[in-house]
């Protein structure tokens, strides 16, 4: 009986460690997943010496806990994101996984002569990436990246889940039939594919239906409808599974579903999930740490670590390169999603079917995986936000969030309430809400003041601290936010290289722009705005960050309305001089101290060229 | 290209006393106009075209009002600071107190896009703009730009 207890405690202990170390590891910018996964490793057998070995245990916790991130993921990623980025991602999730696995397998096979399916089975292990890391990373550092970029990679990571786990199983399956039958039947491989993708598709969109409209209907506790949520998206991931289909796929899809539609308890929903998933990285990852035996990691650590590096160098950026190309990304923001192909959790769970089949050469496939993500994370986690301002992706920091409470409305009610605390600072301070242009529909409902609602609310003017709700439409709250931030405080010039040294109108005529600059304005554009010109470019729905070349400067997107209409559009001057620089790493200090050695390589090499 | 080249000497007016952003935009013309010979007013409605289509106001305290001129042959720089900061509609909304004026010559293409962005860098440079503001007199400020800006064309 003790021993149930000392379970509990050595579990709980673990998870409050890491939640305690991961707090302090942030603010040295580690990646915070690296360290859950050290602290499994610190705390197992080669370290304080707890000993565990189930493998299948590990793949149960793992299984739950990626069906919980997945679909806290899909919960989280708005229609407007897939819409922007859902054509891009899609391919990176299906071709790009195939030809990062391919890459990889061809580098595992020619290098360490692997048998030809070995290699595969290495190749498609690695091949899927964990954005949840990166895009915490990013939070955590206030970094704002163009959002087309980074909507791809949130989008891609949760879709491409399923490809490499079909490539693993096939290779798994490959290699229980002993190599002797290696010509796989293409068209068993292609049928299972299809049940994969299309059964995952399926359930997973009509589920998250389901699950909307039960969650609708069903009168229950307010307390309960997280927890109803949650058991439908095991139902969910594990009916899929067992006929086949990938259940990745349908709990992504069905979060996206409840997600983006109305529903009852939308905030309790998120808010639970939202420390779920953070539950399921931590024991996830925990739990894989515990499980390696670092001892074994040493034999195939050098094979391991070319294997990551041929990942990070080239099979990722020739996946990303390659499936981007026909969509509009510059270069340096294929650089930048190329570099941001971070690995997680998923290589060392998808190397766990291996362990369990008890296939020979399990121990050392875990033990790549395992090394491939500790590169992985190390080595792109912590430099994920130097090599945004080094590829000059980084946009200046957004004005402080508002701070919004919301509250839930019965469903039917089209409308949400939410509480504001009025900052020092924001447009809404010592005006009274006469004066402020609320959005359409928006109503004042009180007005509290040190705990006590104001009386005559409208005419007073607001004070710092006053806490204000409103009840407003959906779509207006975005612009209540505007009103209720701290607007921006001045000196930070943090990636204002990144947006060009002017800010133009993007309302005015790209002509009179030319003119003042010296540009050639393409006959077709002549009777066109900066806007429109931009808008051409991305087929009606630029977003900011995104940029064209127009002769030698480049245009930037830098403010839009609500409409998504671009009324500010930065202009660079000298993009050419704005690429990734030395400078932009080191910063200028760091300059000025190499700069002697530096001129002199300038010049030599200018000699050479000239020569 | 050196600023020693674009700013001439009776270019760096280290104390202004201006009212506004219009007030700011007219004296730096005449001022522009008595060193470059070209009518004042043609330098005015030039910069105010620009400042049309979207401040010149770059945040942090800097303006850098520009434009294209038929009667220059090269390029023509002239840098005032203002003894109180003005409003100049600049993007971060907060009030200019370092004005960078820039003209250049009508068929300069790549030279006057080239000669704004290093200006644009020097005065991104928070120590810069640090040492003109505590910097005394013409010279001295003169002496800042023209020597920092040595030390950024190389790197």
């Amino acid at each position: 009986m003790d021993q149930t207890f000392q379970i509990i405690l050595i579990g709980a202990l673990l998870v409050l460690f890491a939640i305690v170390a991961g707090r302090v590891s942030s603010r040295l910018g580690a990646p915070v997943l690296l360290v859950f996964l050290g602290l499994g490793m610190l705390a197992g057998e080669d370290g304080l010496g707890l000993r565990y070995d189930d493998a299948s245990g590990a793949f149960f916790v793992c299984s739950v806990a990626l069906a919980v991130i997945l679909f806290d993921g899909g919960l989280r990623t708005q229609l407007s994101t897939i819409r922007l980025a859902g054509a891009p991602a899609l391919t990176l999730a299906t071709l790009g996984v195939v030809v990062t696995a391919g890459v990889v397998a061809l580098a595992a096979w020619a290098v360490f002569d692997n048998t030809p399916v070995r290699a595969f089975l290495i190749g498609a292990i690695v091949a899927s990436t964990d954005a949840a890391a990166v895009f915490f990373l990013l939070r955590l550092q206030k970094l704002e990246i163009a959002r087309r970029v980074t909507a791809t990679l949130e989008v891609e990571s949760g879709l491409n889940d399923p490809m490499a786990i079909f490539l693993t199983l096939s290779a798994v399956a490959l290699l229980k039939l002993g190599g002797a039958h290696a010509d796989l039947d293409v068209l068993v491989a292609l049928r299972d594919l299809t049940i994969q993708m299309g059964g995952g598709a399926l359930i997973g969109l009509a589920g998250g239906r389901a699950l909307v409209w039960l969650v609708n209907r069903l009168e229950i506790e307010a307390g309960l409808y997280p927890v109803l949520v949650v058991v439908a998206c095991l139902a969910l991931f594990a009916g899929a599974q067992l006929i086949h289909a990938s259940g990745f796929l349908a709990v992504y899809l069905a979060g996206l579903t409840l997600g983006n539609n109305r529903h009852r308890g939308s905030q309790l929903i998120l808010r639970f999930h939202d420390g779920l998933a953070w539950l399921a990285q931590i024991a996830m990852l925990v739990i894989l740490g515990l499980l390696v035996n670092p001892e074994r990691l040493i034999p195939v650590l050098l094979p391991a670590t070319v294997i990551a590096l041929v990942l990070v160098f080239v099979a990722r950026p020739v996946a990303v390169f390659l499936c981007l190309w026909p969509f509009r990304f510059t270069a340096r923001e294929k650089a930048f999603a190329a570099w941001v192909g971070l690995r997680g959790a998923v290589p060392i769970y998808l190397a766990l079917p291996a362990l369990l089949e008890k296939l020979p050469e399990a121990h050392a496939v875990f033990g790549i995986a395992f090394v491939v993500v500790l590169v992985s994370l190390a080595l792109q986690g912590w430099t994920v936000a130097p090599v945004a301002r080094f590829l000059n992706l980084a946009l200046p920091p957004r004005p402080e969030a508002a701070v919004r409470r919301d509250v839930d409305v019965p469903v039917g009610a089209d409308r949400d309430i939410v509480g504001y605390t009025v900052m020092p600072g924001s447009i809404a301070v010592t005006r009274n809400m006469a004066e402020l242009t609320l959005p359409p529909g928006a109503r004042i409902l009180a007005i509290l003041r040190q705990g006590v609602v104001v009386e005559g609310g409208s005419t007073t003017p607001l004070q710092p601290r006053d806490y204000v709700l409103i009840v407003v439409d959906p779509e207006g709250i975005h612009a209540l936010d505007r009103i209720f931030a701290p607007r921006p405080r001045r000196g930070r010039d943090a990636g204002l290289a990144a947006i060009g040294e002017f800010m133009v109108d993007g309302r005015q005529k790209i002509g009179d722009l030319g003119r003042l600059y010296g540009l050639e304005v393409k006959p077709e554009h002549a009777q066109m705005t900066i806007a429109q010109v931009i808008g051409a470019e991305f087929s009606g729905h630029p977003v900011v960050g995104d940029r064209i070349t127009y002769g030698p400067v480049e245009l930037v997107v830098r403010t839009q309305d609500d409409d998504g209409a671009i009324v500010g559009v930065g202009l660079e001057l000298e993009p050419e001089a704005d690429r990734p620089t030395l400078a932009r790493l080191i910063g200028a200090r760091g300059m000025r101290l190499i700069e002697p050695v530096r001129s002199r390589l300038v010049r030599l090499a200018r000699r050479r060229r000239k020569a | 290209m050196e600023l020693t080249n674009v700013v001439p000497p009776g270019g760096v007016i280290a104390h202004l006393r201006v009212a506004n952003k219009k007030q700011a935009l007219q004296e730096l013309a005449a001022r522009a106009a008595h060193l470059t010979g070209v009518h004042e007013r043609t330098i005015f409605d030039i910069l105010l075209e620009r400042e049309r289509l979207g401040t010149t106001g770059v945040g942090q305290g800097i303006a850098i009002p520009h434009g294209k001129l038929d009667q220059i042959d090269h390029l023509f720089g002239l840098f005032a600071r203002l003894d109180d900061p003005i409003d100049f509609e600049a993007i971060d909304e907060q009030p200019v107190d370092l004005i960078f004026l820039l003209l250049a010559p009508q068929e300069s293409g790549a030279d006057h896009l080239k000669a704004l962005a290093k200006v644009s860098r020097l005065l991104r440079d928070r120590d810069i703009c640090e040492k003109i503001r505590q910097s005394d007199g013409d010279e001295a400020i003169y002496a800042v730009l023209t020597g920092t800006s040595q030390q950024q064309g190389a790197a």
